[in-house]
């Protein structure tokens, strides 16, 4: 898994050296920090020291916090503060509990950009760069419906609660489900199991109590999505269709083994790649457009849409290329549509 | 305590949560007929197996009278070392498997010394350990999973021996008949009881205490490891989160099925029945999809019923033996 | 000092005579002396090395941390003084603070209602420990650790794991609030609470009684102190100081999070003791420093900032704390030793 996403890194970096400028030392030290420890920012470490070597910055790091725990990002990203780093690539640990500490950076002359989750309005954030997971789950229950026949009961697995994007994700499957005016209903959320015991315990016991009851999973986090297609093979069902979340390789070769119909990606290279960049130009000299293209979800009127693919067992084999095409695309049209550069 | 009295209690222990545990299995197989179903059955003795073990790990320390709350921060580092060293190292799967064991046995063996040398409270030690195992387990992987779990390992974890008997029963049954046979027959198993049960009358009649203490928190370093090593074939990932939560699940088993947290008294058979319990219940609030959050509450509870009949029948007892003198 | 010892520190001569050892003696030997030298060296090595450490943002965050960490510490010491311990600090913390969410964001009462309403929880769930302790004469580390596992659970249930971010702006204003330049407001309320203790275990009965209680339960009953009611008590401050700190914590943070102490409030254990045992504070109940507690929180915090601006990972420094409370153990035992084998304790 690592090695494809760093092949696919490379070569979107190799692509994007014509656009982006090679800036000679520069004083940006980008962190890169998540909520906590999760598969899913594993291309951010890749992303922070691309971004390093392409755009000459200071500093490209990837720090993770010990644990999903508010306290724990928050004291990180104090010390990183206090360390010299001037620009953050922030996953929030709580929508707006984080905005206490963004505020912090702020008037110590820092910058931030929440990015793969959103800070709610009013933020002292930039913007926010991330999948539009609301849409993506949206995309992919659609997907489920139509590989279900149009008419089913539907289980959802989600992520951490704190999780900003959580609430977003069930309102959208709920949505898909409802505009089938009562062919699809979703008979089940379980929720908080983005860990692999929680998910293991949670999803194995309701597949043993309620496998005859279903007839499509969607899981809209990582762990869930992988445990989801284990246990499908694990009993050897293909009658239940299931679309995950990700590109973890065991989801991609359950795909290709028929257990599950595909998977929504999303751009987590991308997002780190291309909002090191960002952070970069605005502290040379460039500023952020008042009317620029913004799109607005539930939390936020400042989204930039970091891209998302239905990946099916056709396309398995060239996902990374689909989202290299994405990343590719946003950084070129970035500068032009976002910022004002003097 | 008089060996009749000692042969009662160790009846006792065990009936009452056996009781329990068939009366619940009736009851919610009555309302949810899939409870019985091979696989149900399949993911409930699994999750029973690696309870048990880690229940046993805390058992022989309660049994000595004291505390071990280094023991689910062993089962992790354990577990991750093991997928770290077959990943990393290339190191093959049953030396990996002697490692790790080697890891429990002579962490805990550590804990023993120290305790036992310097007098310090077991509570704090092993409060203290806790913290370094985890500290080292996060050091090692920086919080990410070791993803290189051997197909084989896989297979134990989450496959059967015989219709719904998952191959983790095994190492289960060798813990417990292991254990059963250590307190009834050996001798260290003898002078771990009478160390927790009246530790002055222990050292006056001869028992190397400082040994003994090392042998129970050796014995529980190497359940530790194999509880670490049986989730992590369960889960399929060497994650390092592993151990977080045994704190409760360690202590309430053994409670229920009868054990004195004074030390001196156990009962591998009760500690079998209490995790039976402590497995339907929690497997019974998802089936009925009552908030999984419930499991917390009913632990402690289950705790403080199981303390409370302890502590009653030790007054019964002591009135009896009072009455009968 | 506010250390109180049962036995006085004096040096028994041939002659049946005793001589108290020369107060500056007893100064430096203390506990105390020897961790403010720490914390001294600490931060003088620390601020040499890293340009930032002396920072009025790192100052800030530091002074706050202290604030925190130290009544974290102060809320485990109430209890063990009198001989007890308490694993459910974390679990009344987070539980305390989520029925402050409640209070000040879903019922929307002013902060002068909800903050006392929240302490008083606090006191409560301390004092159904407490009561049950007692009355069943069960050792509370069971009690707790049960306890734990329901005050979690039920706060967990009611709150269905949602946290509270929607707390009034004041919350979070004063954990970001200055005094003095660069420390923190909530350093300056665990000071008050600082003052308080010492006051309360120094000079009021109570505070005598719930040494005597703690040092030896049977004498101080035969001496007429109401050892029962004295232990609850003490659970209730347990409790009202968790559920302040949880305050604390949540002003921090700007939110009120149900992972705020970690599953089942266990995160907090290895601060709750680490501070109180650095500082002097015996587990076996009797004698208490507070003036410890707040050196050992401030040591500790210390050096776990030191480490992580010179780029340790944040990793290692969990096993660092680990092996520190080690020392601490071992030393202070150490010391015990050395200074019985003189006669001096």
């Amino acid at each position: 898994m690592r090695t494809s996403l760093i092949k696919g890194g490379l070569a979107a970096v190799a692509a994007l050296m014509l656009v982006a400028p090679a800036v000679a030392g520069s004083d940006t030290k980008v962190a890169l920090v998540p909520g906590g420890p999760h598969p899913y920012f594993g291309a951010w470490e890749q992303a922070g020291k691309d971004a390093m070597k392409d755009f000459g910055l200071a500093a490209g790091d990837y720090r993770v916090p010990q644990k999903w725990e508010l306290a724990q990002q928050s004291q990180l990203l104090e010390s990183l503060l206090t360390q010299g780093y001037n620009s953050f690539l922030i996953f929030p640990g709580d929508a707006v509990g984080t905005n206490a500490v963004v505020q912090e950076i702020v008037d110590n002359k820092g910058m931030a950009i929440a990015t793969a989750g959103c800070l709610k309005d009013p933020t002292p954030a930039l913007f926010c760069m991330g999948t539009d997971t609301g849409n993506s789950a949206y995309l992919g229950t659609k997907q489920l419906i139509k590989a279900m026949g149009g008419k089913g009961r539907i289980a959802h697995f989600t992520g951490f609660l704190v999780d900003p994007n959580t609430q977003l994700r069930i309102d959208a499957v709920k949505k898909a489900a409802d505009e089938t005016n009562g062919a699809v209903t979703v008979v089940q959320v379980i929720a908080d199991i983005d860990a692999p015991q929680p998910a293991e315990e949670k999803i194995n016991a309701y597949l043993a109590a309620h496998a005859n009851d279903v007839d499509g999973i969607v899981t809209t986090a990582w762990v869930p999505a992988v445990t989801a297609a284990n246990s499908l093979r694990k009993i050897g069902d293909k009658r239940i269709k299931m679309v995950g979340i990700d590109h973890d390789e065991v989801v991609l070769k359950a795909i290709k083994d028929g257990f599950v119909n595909g998977t929504m990606l999303q751009n987590p290279y991308g997002q780190g790649y291309i909002g090191s960049y960002v952070l970069n130009k605005l502290r040379s000299g460039c500023k952020l457009k008042e009317d620029a293209p913004w799109k607005s979800n539930a939390l936020t009127k400042k989204f930039v849409d970091s891209g998302t693919v239905f990946v099916d067992a056709g396309q398995v084999d060239t996902y990374v290329d689909a989202m290299r095409g994405i990343t590719k695309t946003i950084l070129a049209n970035f500068e032009k549509d976002y910022m004002t550069c003097s | 305590m008089d060996k009749r009295f000692g042969m009662q209690l160790l009846d006792n222990d065990w009936a009452g949560p056996a009781l329990i545990s068939l009366a619940a299995i009736l009851v919610i197989s009555a309302l949810q007929p899939s409870f019985l179903t091979p696989f149900n059955i399949l993911v409930l003795l699994s999750a029973i197996a690696v309870n048990m073990v880690i229940a046993l790990g805390q058992l022989v320390i309660v049994g000595v009278g004291q505390m071990n709350l280094a023991l689910g921060s062993l089962g992790g580092l354990v577990g991750v070392c093991f997928v770290g060293a077959i990943e990393v190292l290339g190191v093959p799967t049953p030396l990996a498997v002697l490692m790790g064991l080697s890891i429990g046995v002579l962490a805990g063996m550590a804990n023993g010394y120290v305790i036992a040398r310097t007098g310090i409270s077991a509570f704090i030690i092993t409060l203290a350990s806790l913290q370094i195992f985890k500290g080292i387990n996060l050091g090692i992987t920086k919080a990410q999973p070791f993803y290189g779990v051997p197909d084989v390992v896989k297979q134990f974890g989450n496959t059967a021996v015989i219709g719904p008997i998952p191959w983790l029963i095994a190492p289960m049954l060798i813990a417990a008949l292991g254990l059963w046979y250590l307190f009834r027959r050996l001798r260290i198993g003898r002078y771990i009881l009478s160390m927790g049960g009246n530790r002055q009358a222990a050292e006056l009649s001869g028992i190397d205490t400082v040994g003994t203490v090392i042998w129970a928190h050796a014995i529980s370093g190497l359940l530790a490891a194999a509880a670490g090593m049986m989730l992590v074939a369960r889960l399929q990932i060497g994650q390092p989160t592993i151990g977080d939560d045994w704190l409760i699940s360690s202590f309430a088993a053994p409670v229920i099925g009868g054990a004195a947290l004074s030390g001196g008294h156990v009962s591998v058979a009760g500690t079998f029945f209490g995790v039976v319990i402590i497995a339907i219940i929690t497997q019974a609030l998802v089936l009925f999809s009552i908030d999984p959050f419930v499991v917390q509450i009913v632990l402690g509870s289950l705790i403080l019923w199981a303390v409370g009949i302890n502590r009653f029948r030790e007054w019964r007892f002591a009135k009896m033996a009072t009455a009968g003198a | 000092m506010s250390s109180v010892v049962t036995e006085p520190l004096t040096e028994n001569t041939g002659t049946g005579e005793q001589e108290r050892l020369p107060v500056l003696l007893r100064l430096l030997l203390s506990n105390e002396f020897g961790l403010l030298a720490l914390i001294v060296v600490a931060a003088a090595i620390f601020a040499t090395a890293l340009p930032g450490f002396t920072s009025p943002f790192s100052l800030f965050t530091l002074s706050r941390q202290i604030g925190i960490d130290t009544m974290i510490g102060l809320a485990m010491m109430a209890v063990i003084v009198s001989g007890g311990l308490d694993l459910s600090v974390g679990a009344i913390g987070a539980s305390s603070a989520m029925a402050f969410g409640y209070f000040a964001e879903r019922l929307g009462l002013p902060l002068a209602a909800a903050i006392p309403f929240t302490l008083a929880l606090g006191a409560l769930l301390g004092g159904i420990n407490g009561a049950v302790v007692v009355r069943s004469g069960v050792h509370s580390f069971i009690i707790t650790l049960a306890s734990m596992s329901i005050f979690f659970g039920v706060m967990i249930y009611l709150t269905k794991a949602q946290a509270f971010n929607g707390l009034p702006a004041d919350v979070t204003a004063f954990g970001r609030m200055k005094v003095l330049g660069s420390v923190s407001a909530l350093l300056v309320v665990t000071l008050a609470v600082c003052g308080g203790l010492t006051v309360l275990y120094r000079l009021t009965r109570l505070g005598r009684e719930i040494l005597a209680a703690g040092a030896n339960p049977r004498a101080a009953e035969l001496s007429g102190v109401p050892v029962g009611r004295t232990v609850i008590i003490c659970h209730m401050l347990t409790g009202a100081l968790a559920a302040l700190a949880g305050l604390m914590l949540t002003a921090r943070t700007g939110a009120a999070v149900p992972s705020m102490a970690g599953h089942l409030g266990q995160d907090w254990l290895l601060p709750a003791f680490l501070a109180p045992v650095l500082g002097g504070t015996l587990l076996t109940g009797g004698r208490v420093s507070v003036i410890g507690t707040l050196l050992g929180a401030t040591f500790v915090t210390v050096i776990t900032s030191g480490l992580l601006l010179m780029r340790v990972s944040e990793f290692w420094v969990q096993a660092f704390l680990g092996f520190m409370l080690l020392a601490a153990v071992l030393i202070d035992r150490a010391r015990h030793t050395i200074l019985k084998a003189r006669g001096m304790v």
